[in-house]
């Protein structure tokens, strides 16, 4: 194992890292960043967002690596933390809504939105996130039985469309950013597919 | 108690330049191995605007809304030709790009058409005044902008168009390589806009060139651009080089996009809801995390001056 890897596995160094979109909230704080000053609801909205996206991204990531690298000890690391990288999914995207409450100012307002398919599509992917933040600890995997814990947290591909649809729709001209988001987890997917493909038609076929 | 009545012109301390910008700006200039005198001289002087005092046109005051802070205006800019970051237009579009010397060419169905500098314009119209003026954006938020410029109809007036000419079509500079965002993306630049020529004769309707008294920003549409408050923001094009006054309705830039979500006429309508929000409320810019919304108003609060235009017209089908 490499020393990267070894530091990477433990919880007090890892944990830390799921802070960093907080933190780098210094940035436009101390710039004065005009936008935030604007409209400071909407760039935070828009920011965790954001930062819920990429924690998604990176989560839906590990599996498909590795099957690519089975033998890669970082990977191996990254993986011995995916629950909890889902938790922070998870996190993000609570405080994504929380601040969308803000962002409307009052309940009416707020709940007015949700038959736009555009609000409808975050509210979706929030309700399957929190099914499965609630049954990711072990006590639910020993309730469901592995195979039904599997299968639930199969929710995940679709949280995934749902949010590729919630970021594409907000983007006004083209899909440029969705595209640069989502692009390594559509191609480590593909490639995690690929191989599942391969792998099956060599079992298939007899070895002479 | 004191109640502290101000003119409606006065300046908020806002409006000022701050200390930092001021520093900033000397920096720059020093780097740029630039006498700080010679080049903001010469700018102010030839800045269309500068050398015109406007006058405050005390029927479009608004005193009973504050106007956003000067910071906020110039620094939270929808300008696609230079940026899809609203934070980053102000930068970008102060690197090098000329808005002056400025010709603008209007030509069509007129019997007067002419390529005209902008300065010589403002002169032949009869200089400039202020009205602050609603802006409310199709994005759902809200400023209130102390504006300088002069009424669309004098321009008109000027140039005689006569029966054929039905709309105005106006298109903005097309340069890419001082405007970043016109490289490339999904937009068929320049950008375009149109009106009605009954709305363009509309008194609300203004060509600006100043904001808070001051020759108006790079990032706000240097040095002229429209402002037709009753609409949503994206129909005063900014930085114009044309008008044509033409037969046929001109296929505005977001229109041509985005059918479905923007139209020609784009009034602001808190009962015709964007595919994706509501339009029914508003964002103060600058009013902080925790304020609430307000009501947006018909035809942004313009109703009296502009419904007559739209008699007949379902609005709900004609956004």
């Amino acid at each position: 194992m490499s020393p990267i890897a070894r530091v990477l596995k433990k919880r007090r160094f890892f944990y830390p890292l799921f802070l960093l979109p907080i933190a780098y909230l210094a940035v436009p704080i101390l710039t004065s960043d005009t936008e935030l000053l604007a409209d400071p609801a909407k760039y935070l909205l828009e920011y965790l967002g954001l930062a819920s996206t990429l924690l998604f991204v990176v989560t839906l990531c590990i599996t498909p690596l590795r099957k690519l690298f089975p033998k890669s000890s970082l990977i191996k690391s990254l993986a011995f933390h995916r629950r909890a990288l889902g938790l922070s999914v998870f996190a993000y995207a609570l405080l994504h809504i929380v601040v969308y409450y803000f962002y409307t100012g009052t309940w009416a307002e707020f709940v007015k939105d949700w038959s736009k398919l555009f609000i409808l599509s975050g509210i979706l992917a929030f309700v399957f996130m929190l099914a499965l933040a609630i049954t990711s600890n072990n006590r639910s995997v020993r309730a469901l039985g592995g195979r039904n814990w599997k299968r639930l947290h199969r929710l995940a591909y679709a949280i995934m469309f749902l949010l590729i649809y919630h970021q594409a729709t907000q983007e006004k001209t083209g899909y440029r950013e969705t595209a640069q988001y989502f692009a390594p987890l559509i191609v480590l997917q593909t490639c995690r597919i690929a191989i599942a493909l391969r792998d099956r038609n060599r079992k298939r076929t007899p070895a002479p | 108690m004191r109640i502290i009545k101000r003119d409606p012109w006065h300046l908020p301390d806002s409006a000022a330049t701050s200390e930092s910008d001021y520093l900033n700006r000397r920096r720059f200039l020093k780097a740029a191995g630039l006498g700080a005198g010679a080049l903001l001289g010469q700018s102010v002087a030839n800045a269309a605007t500068a050398g015109f005092p406007s006058m405050l046109n005390s029927k479009y005051k608004l005193e009973e809304l504050e106007a956003t802070p000067y910071d906020l205006i110039k620094g939270y800019n929808n300008f696609y030709e230079f940026s899809y970051d609203k934070g980053d237009v102000q930068k970008l579009a102060n690197q090098g790009w000329k808005t002056e010397p400025w010709t603008i060419e209007i030509k069509g169905h007129v019997d007067n058409p002419m390529k005209i500098d902008v300065n010589d314009l403002i002169k032949k119209v009869g200089g400039i005044e202020q009205r602050v003026y609603r802006f409310r954006c199709v994005e759902a938020w809200s400023m209130v902008i102390p504006w300088d410029g002069f009424q669309l109809s004098k321009l008109i007036d000027l140039v005689q168009p006569n029966s054929k000419a039905k709309y105005l079509k106006f298109s903005t500079f097309y340069d890419p390589d001082s405007a970043p965002g016109q490289r490339g993306g999904s937009i068929d630049w320049p950008y375009v806009e149109g009106l009605t020529i009954e709305e363009a004769r509309n008194p609300l309707s203004l060509l600006a060139t100043g904001i808070y008294g001051k020759p108006i920003p790079n990032q706000n549409g240097a040095p002229i651009r429209l402002v037709v408050p009753w609409k949503y923001g994206f129909k005063g094009i900014k930085s114009i080089v044309k008008i044509e006054f033409i037969s046929k309705r001109p296929l505005n830039t977001w229109q041509a996009l985005q059918p479905r979500e923007y139209g020609f006429y784009a009034n602001v309508n808190p009962e015709v809801d964007h595919p994706r929000w509501s339009q029914a409320s508003e964002r103060i810019i600058g009013s902080g995390f925790f304020s609430s919304r307000k009501d947006t108003l018909m035809f942004n609060g313009y109703e009296e001056q502009v419904a007559h235009l739209y008699d007949g017209l379902d609005l709900r089908k004609n956004y």
